[in-house]
């Protein structure tokens, strides 16, 4: 089990790796020049200025150089600084991450909440209402376009109704909590700040319906599936035959089954939250790493697109182990191999 | 795993659960008195500053920062709103031009206190230009004429210029070259040595605090989610009417319509022209508009890969197939005027009846004949290129789209390239481009600064070599301190403009900023700051 463990973290390292290395590679074949973009634009029309900015951020090395220089500055934890915000990357980051973490793992939370309930009781109930509800739950959750779905949600429930704040992570007038974590929930937990709290949980309810929105649907339609899949199996006739309760089966001998394909799309699922939120950032003014990233891109910053790459490689490959590693906990046969 | 005895996936209390909570949490979240006495304190402005990259005055050159700049720095002179020609007293009362001809010398206001209640010195105004000059970002680019700043009492501080000619008052207008306090601004790592290119490490302080004079002090700014101001209340004009400001970060102009139409913000920068019109009839919000000195042109390139365009008469072909009007009207919702050339309407000699006048206007026929003239009785082709991005809701795809068609009535075939914004600006800026839809925006309400940019950095992007006397016509308006002498230069300046159409200028957007009536005194500016904070107050 360690060996296989370790073995998995080796290859970690290098799948991580050979993600920056496409990214980098990919990066610097678009024509975008990225001191233009920096540089304003007296500075840009001035080819010493422009020459002294490429020297500076090391545009000028060859391409070899250049990454070699990346990974040295990696292994030292070192993520360079940014050309577009001139501060260290990591800094960055620490900043506009635990916006992103809070939200999307307060929408996990809701899909697998909803998700999952949802799945099991459509399966067992097979064609009635509550599996048409099921069904068109999924079907709008994973074909709504995000970007729409976020306006409409921010025009009926905000602009409507007036039951949910607007945009952002508090309102405009509301003192932010001190720093701890950068999560707003947990910090103004620990500070005892019970109205701030009240504040940034309601600010979340939006956004983060309309980031689970997609996850819930694919909850939804994989819990069914999984679950309609283990009803149809002897043991459950089985287990029907002996007399047990209804709930008993499905809990008990149907669930437990039907959960390994959950398992793994929840990973996943948890994963593409934390790194695809662009669009809903976007509408609820939301200050986290989708917008950073977009940002990165479009500006041709090379060391925020890089050290966002790594962590995007790295946020899922460590999903992805984790969800190997339950394997072994949710299905015996997978540890005794 | 499952334990036999739990009651299980009970999905009514679960859901119910679920929903019971979302409602208590929601209920009453809704601080339900939109207007109560903390917001009434409170100035609650919603802006895209996504592009900011510093709030310390000496790296401040973006589109959205020097509106909290100019709130948290008062400088030496200014603009009032509205009139971006006449220079007004600031921080300085008065000043003149030394016999020697190359020195300005500056009387401070007697008495004028910094937020941090020290007295404003000619020592702080000396450090605030020096700190320029030695760290040389951007905004020193406007003022590289400058020699160096000498103090010469307390309260009077000579500006030396390297070359006289070149205009410098109307440029330090501009928020970055606000004043700041040297004693704070040192303490926190600033310095304005030779070496501050490398030694200043001041900025990271500066952009979460100010050291300034204006109506507010800033004291935070969240990255990409707001900027906090509390009041100045040694304001030399008076206390300012709010207790704080907060320029909220909002990207998508939708959530701005919503937002100020809840009381949420009080003001909105960023709506687009259908968005002003739905609060047309909104008791609670007002209009207001802007002419802003900022313009889209069309640049068109003496391309080496498009004879066609090396000729001057095809080029002015193309400015007289295009309908401006219908531009005007119908992408820009009226909203917008056209100025003759590269100045903006507004600026020293530049108004809309010269564009009728002298400017490029619709008229088919004569770009018929010019087309004949040039030899190319049947039209030509050019490549257009343009960015992913609008301006005051025109985009440069529909723009693109329009004047394709237009040009489509006398045989031009512009065959559009879309492209992303800084692919675009490489190509541009390394003279790459036959033809090219952009934006200008100035630093300063300068005439100066547009005039040279088209004869120097600009000529070189559309392959323009530039005859002297057009050289010597930039300098000598520029070097005229008589504005109504100035207005004659610069009418010839964009006469000949015209003649070389390089630059075929298209919309100058009059900016509609929406406004919470619970608010009053915001005095919009095209000076390049947005508004002047000092004066506005609730009700």
């Amino acid at each position: 089990m360690i060996r296989y463990v370790v073995s998995r973290l080796v290859t970690a390292v290098v799948m991580v790796l050979l993600a920056t290395l496409v990214i980098f590679l990919i990066a610097n074949t678009v024509p975008g020049d990225p001191a233009l973009a920096a540089l304003g634009d007296m500075q840009a029309s001035d080819p010493v200025q422009v020459r002294e900015f490429r020297a500076r951020w090391g545009l000028d090395l060859p391409l070899w150089e250049q990454y070699w220089l990346f990974l040295k500055r990696l292994a030292q934890g070192d993520l360079g600084i940014s050309i577009s915000s001139r501060r260290p990357v990591l800094a960055d980051i620490i900043d506009y991450a635990p916006a992103t973490l809070e939200l999307a793992t307060i929408a996990f939370l809701l899909s697998l909440a909803v998700g999952l309930p949802l799945g099991v009781v459509a399966a067992v109930k097979r064609d009635s209402w509550v599996d048409h509800v099921a069904r068109f739950v999924a079907l709008i959750g994973v074909s709504a376009p995000t970007f729409w779905l976020a306006f409409i949600m921010l025009a009926i429930f905000y602009g409507q109704l007036d039951w949910a704040p607007g945009p952002g992570r508090l309102d405009p007038i509301a003192f932010p909590p001190d720093r701890i974590t950068g999560l707003l929930l947990i910090d103004t937990a620990l500070a005892g700040d019970w109205e701030t709290f009240r504040d940034a949980a309601a600010h979340l309810v939006l956004p983060s319906i309309v980031l689970a929105a997609s996850t819930l649907g694919l909850i939804t339609r994989t819990t069914r599936a999984a679950m309609l899949e283990a009803l149809s199996q002897d043991y459950v006739r089985v287990a029907r035959a002996k007399g047990l309760l209804a709930r008993v089966v499905v809990t008990g001998h149907a669930v437990p089954n039907a959960m390994l394909p959950v398992v793994t799309l929840g990973g996943l699922a948890y994963a593409n939250l934390l790194t695809g939120a662009v669009m809903t950032e976007t509408v609820f003014g939301w200050p986290g790493l989708g917008r950073y990233t977009f940002r990165s891109a479009v500006t041709v910053d090379f060391p925020a697109i890089m050290a966002i790459t790594a962590i995007v490689a790295a946020i899922f490959v460590l999903v992805n182990l984790l969800v190997d590693l339950s394997y072994a906990l949710l299905d015996p046969r997978v540890a005794r191999a | 795993m499952a334990d036999q005895d739990e009651p299980g996936f009970g999905r009514r209390p679960l859901m119910a659960g679920a929903a019971g909570m979302l409602t208590s949490l929601l209920a009453g979240a809704r601080p339900a008195d939109a207007q109560s006495s903390a917001r009434r304190g409170a100035l609650v402005i919603g802006l895209d500053i996504s592009d900011a990259l510093s709030l310390d005055p000496v790296r401040v050159y973006q589109y959205s920062n020097p509106l909290p700049t100019r709130a948290a720095y008062d400088g030496l002179v200014t603009y009032d709103a509205g009139d971006n020609i006449t220079i007004k007293p600031a921080l300085a009362t008065e000043w003149s031009y030394l016999p020697d001809g190359k020195t300005i010398r500056f009387k401070l206001r007697p008495g004028v206190k910094f937020a941090s209640g020290a007295t404003v010195t000619a020592e702080d105004v000396r450090f605030s230009f020096a700190r320029h000059l030695n760290i040389k970002d951007q905004p020193f680019q406007y003022i590289s004429h400058v020699e160096s700043v000498a103090v010469v009492d307390a309260t009077t501080v000579d500006l030396v210029l390297k070359d006289p000619t070149l205009p410098v008052i109307s440029i330090i207008a501009t928020p970055a070259f606000g004043i700041q306090e040297k004693a704070l601004v040192v303490a926190n790592g600033g310095t304005d040595a030779a070496d501050a290119k490398d030694k200043d490490k001041a900025t990271e302080w500066l952009n979460n605090n100010s050291a300034g004079a204006g109506p507010y002090r800033l004291t935070g700014w969240q990255r990409n989610q707001q900027i906090q101001m509390v009041r100045n209340q040694n304001y030399w004009r008076g206390a300012p009417g709010y207790e704080r400001v907060l320029i909220r970060h909002m990207s998508e102009s939708a959530a701005q319509l919503l937002a100020i139409q809840r009381g949420d913000i009080d003001v909105a920068f960023n709506l687009i022209p259908e968005q002003i019109a739905t609060l047309k009839n909104d008791p609670n919000i007002s209009i207001m508009g802007t002419p802003s000195l900022d313009f889209i042109y069309m640049a068109v390139a003496e391309a080496p890969s498009n004879p066609a365009l090396q000729n001057k008469l095809a080029r002015q072909a193309i400015g007289c197939a295009i309908d401006f009007d219908g531009i005007i009207k119908n992408l820009a919702g009226g909203a917008a005027v056209r100025p003759t050339s590269f100045l903006p309407v507004g600026t020293n000699g530049s108004t809309e009846a010269l564009t009728k006048e002298i400017g490029f206007n619709e008229d088919l026929p004569k770009a018929r004949r010019l087309l004949a003239e040039a030899g190319l009785p049947n039209g030509f082709k050019f490549q257009l290129a343009y960015g992913n991005a609008a301006i005051a809701g025109v985009t440069y795809q529909n723009l693109a789209q329009k004047i394709q068609a237009d040009l489509a009535r006398v045989g031009i075939v512009a065959e559009l390239a879309p492209m992303d914004q800084v692919n675009l600006r490489t190509m541009f800026l390394g003279g790459k481009a036959e033809a090219v839809l952009t934006f200008w925006n100035p630093p300063a309400p300068e005439n100066w600064l547009w005039t040279s940019a088209t004869v120097n950095r600009v000529a070189k992007r559309v392959v323009w070599d530039v005859p002297a006397d057009m050289h010597k016509l930039v300098a000598d308006a520029g070097a005229e301190r008589d504005l109504a002498k100035a207005a004659v230069l610069y009418r010839e300046y964009q006469k000949r403009m015209v003649d070389f159409a390089h630059h075929i200028v298209l919309v100058q957007p009059v900016y509609q900023v929406a406004v919470r009536k619970s608010v009053s005194g915001l005095n919009l500016t095209a000076a390049g700051w947005m508004a002047d904070l000092a004066a506005a107050k609730p009700g």
